[in-house]
């Protein structure tokens, strides 16, 4: 996918890596199922510790930008709805990836047993959808927009602070 | 901007009530076991069925008009306003071409089942009241959607224009049935199924792919020229094939054939664009379905214009049609309404704590793959029962069908349950 804003492209570039998360953390509960995976394999730890951390990022560092930064645009340029819809979905997101990271973190110390599984299978079960139903919201509702509102200079601030920031 | 930009950009705010939508597609899902019930009792009729009345021609006009129309007018109540960013209209109006289509629905199949010519006109003329009704929300909606999605417009346009010409035919072909004064009620027959099946259903589902493929895939190339090629192709294909039909030209009916298999090479060059941009790998149950539509639309047309060549082949036509219907149209459908249906009922619904509701909440697994694994069984044991003329084998394909419309209505009821 092509956009014509450079905000929008490291959006989309962050989605294509939370994607390839989420479909990596699939994988994992698909394979191990309710038996706890190993941890100390190095592709679950790599996934744990790609969770750990990119939820740090996304949930954290992504949302605040949109909010902050887009979210407001858009309300000034008269489009609020958007912004309202995308920011409940950031509030029912933020504490579940909070949790599922925290898990992910505790597990890379001392390993999963049934009950750390169990929680954390059903937390990233609910993260996963709710997530690619957000990101499919983004990528063909909010970066299209945009593409289209900002100018070019704001599209450079606005990059340079995402990047700065990142 | 895209067209799932604009899609989703108006979603929320153009939401008819859930209870709208949702009655056609339950229903939808009662006349799909209804259809494949109607064609295990007429199983042995199959084999070398060339029209006519009874219980063939009903389960076809179950499936057809039941499933397939009664899935198309409540999606696209539900998506044109979506997608167009204009409302629908009165909503009473929407009520009432509903209950006309069920009511014209079981008229005109009972009439067809029992050879019944007073019973088959009202049932015609029932469903082209619903028809009328549908067609007139349906422009005072496009209308408005020119500027923004005009590959999409313009499909629809295309698909109220064939369901005119679809409509008027079908009515006079019902009417001959005891009048008996066309000359030629098997040509017409040809061009009402022509124009039924690619005008109609086939040009809703090209128009409709625009928005839903990229959107559930997660991508955003689909290529615009191919559209319009496909487009263009597909209206030769119709007015080729109708005057060929109805005045006996083959070189006409040759050239629909080029039509629809232009036609559908623009369309599967678009589906192929859009599914190797996705950045979502994982596609589910539903996209097995839709790929196998895909397969099934080549392999049907394919094998149709095969017939020209080869017109001694007595089941030839009739596998082709099943092809196409079922495996095209009908695969194509069952796998959108899997995706749109929790979709459309999580906007609507309430999650836990609050929070918005999990389509995984609003769908289950279970019917589904029973439905997935019984359809495409289906699938094979009729095609081979036509091939070779064997109607056990048609049967328990029919049985297979059947079983797997009541995984889809299992699920179309849960999906519904969780609204309240």
């Amino acid at each position: 996918m092509e956009f014509t804003r450079r905000i929008s492209q490291l959006l989309h570039e962050d989605h294509a890596a939370t994607i390839a998360l989420i479909e990596a953390q699939e994988n994992m509960i698909a394979a191990a199922r309710t038996t706890p995976p190993d941890a100390s394999d190095p592709r679950t730890r790599k996934t744990l510790e790609s969770t750990a951390a990119l939820i740090d990022h996304e949930v954290r560092h992504h949302f605040t930008f949109e909010e902050d930064e887009l979210f407001t645009r858009l309300e000034e340029a008269g489009d609020v709805g958007i912004g309202m819809h995308l920011r409940e979905e950031h509030a029912a997101i933020l504490p579940l990836g909070e949790r599922v990271g925290a898990l992910a973190a505790a597990a890379l110390e001392k390993g999963f047993d049934s009950a750390s599984w169990a929680e954390f299978r059903n937390n990233a079960g609910e993260l996963i959808e709710r997530m690619l139903a957000h990101i499919q919201k983004e990528e063909m509702a909010l970066l299209p927009i945009l593409d289209d509102l900002l100018d070019g200079e704001t599209d450079m601030e606005l990059s340079e602070l995402f990047a700065a920031e990142s | 901007m895209t067209n799932a930009a604009l899609f989703l950009g108006g979603a929320k705010q153009r939401l008819l009530p859930a209870s709208l939508p949702f009655r056609f597609f339950v229903t939808a899902s009662v006349f799909h076991a209804a259809a494949w019930a109607t064609l295990l009792a007429a199983a042995g009729d199959l084999p070398g069925f060339a029209g006519g009345t009874g219980l063939v021609l009903a389960a076809l006009h179950l499936m057809t008009i039941g499933v397939l129309l009664m899935t198309a007018m409540g999606a696209s109540y539900q998506l044109l306003p979506v997608a167009t960013g204009a409302p629908i209209g009165r909503l009473w109006a929407i009520r009432l071409s509903h209950l006309l289509l069920v009511i014209g629905t079981i008229l005109l199949t009972l009439g067809m089942a029992l050879s019944g010519p007073a019973l088959m006109a009202t049932g015609a003329l029932t469903v082209i009241a619903a028809l009328a009704l549908f067609a007139g929300l349906a422009i005072g909606n496009i209308r408005h959607a020119g500027k923004a999605m005009p590959l999409v417009a313009a499909h629809g346009w295309g698909a109220l224009l064939s369901l005119a010409v679809f409509a008027g035919l079908g009515l006079l072909l019902v009417l001959d049935f005891s009048g008996g004064f066309l000359s030629d009620h098997v040509g017409l027959a040809r061009a009402h199924m022509l124009w039924a099946a690619w005008g109609f259903m086939g040009l809703l589902a090209f128009g409709f792919s625009q928005v839903l493929v990229p959107m559930f895939a997660l991508a955003r190339s689909v290529p615009r020229r191919a559209g319009w090629i496909e487009l263009t192709a597909s209206l030769v294909a119709l007015l080729a094939g109708g005057v060929g039909f109805a005045a006996q030209i083959p070189a006409l009916v040759v050239l629909a054939g080029v039509g629809t298999l232009s036609g559908a090479a623009g369309y599967l060059w678009q589906m192929r664009a859009a599914l190797k941009s996705r950045m979502r790998k994982r596609l589910g149950t539903p996209f097995v379905l839709i790929r196998l539509s895909w397969a099934m639309l080549a392999a049907g047309l394919v094998l149709a214009l095969s017939m020209l060549a080869l017109p001694s082949w007595e089941n030839g036509p009739a596998l082709a049609g099943f092809w196409l219907l079922v495996g095209w149209l009908l695969s194509f459908l069952t796998g959108v309404l899997q995706k749109i249906m929790p979709f459309l009922a999580s906007m609507h619904a309430v999650g836990r704590g609050g929070r918005p509701a999990l389509q995984s909440d609003l769908t289950l697994q279970a019917p589904l793959r029973l439905h997935l694994i019984c359809h495409i069984l289906a699938l094979a044991l009729i095609s081979a029962g036509l091939a070779f003329s064997v109607t056990p084998l048609i049967l328990a394909g029919a049985f297979a069908g059947f079983l797997g419309s009541l995984g889809f209505l299992w699920f179309a009821i849960f999906v519904v349950s969780r609204l309240r």
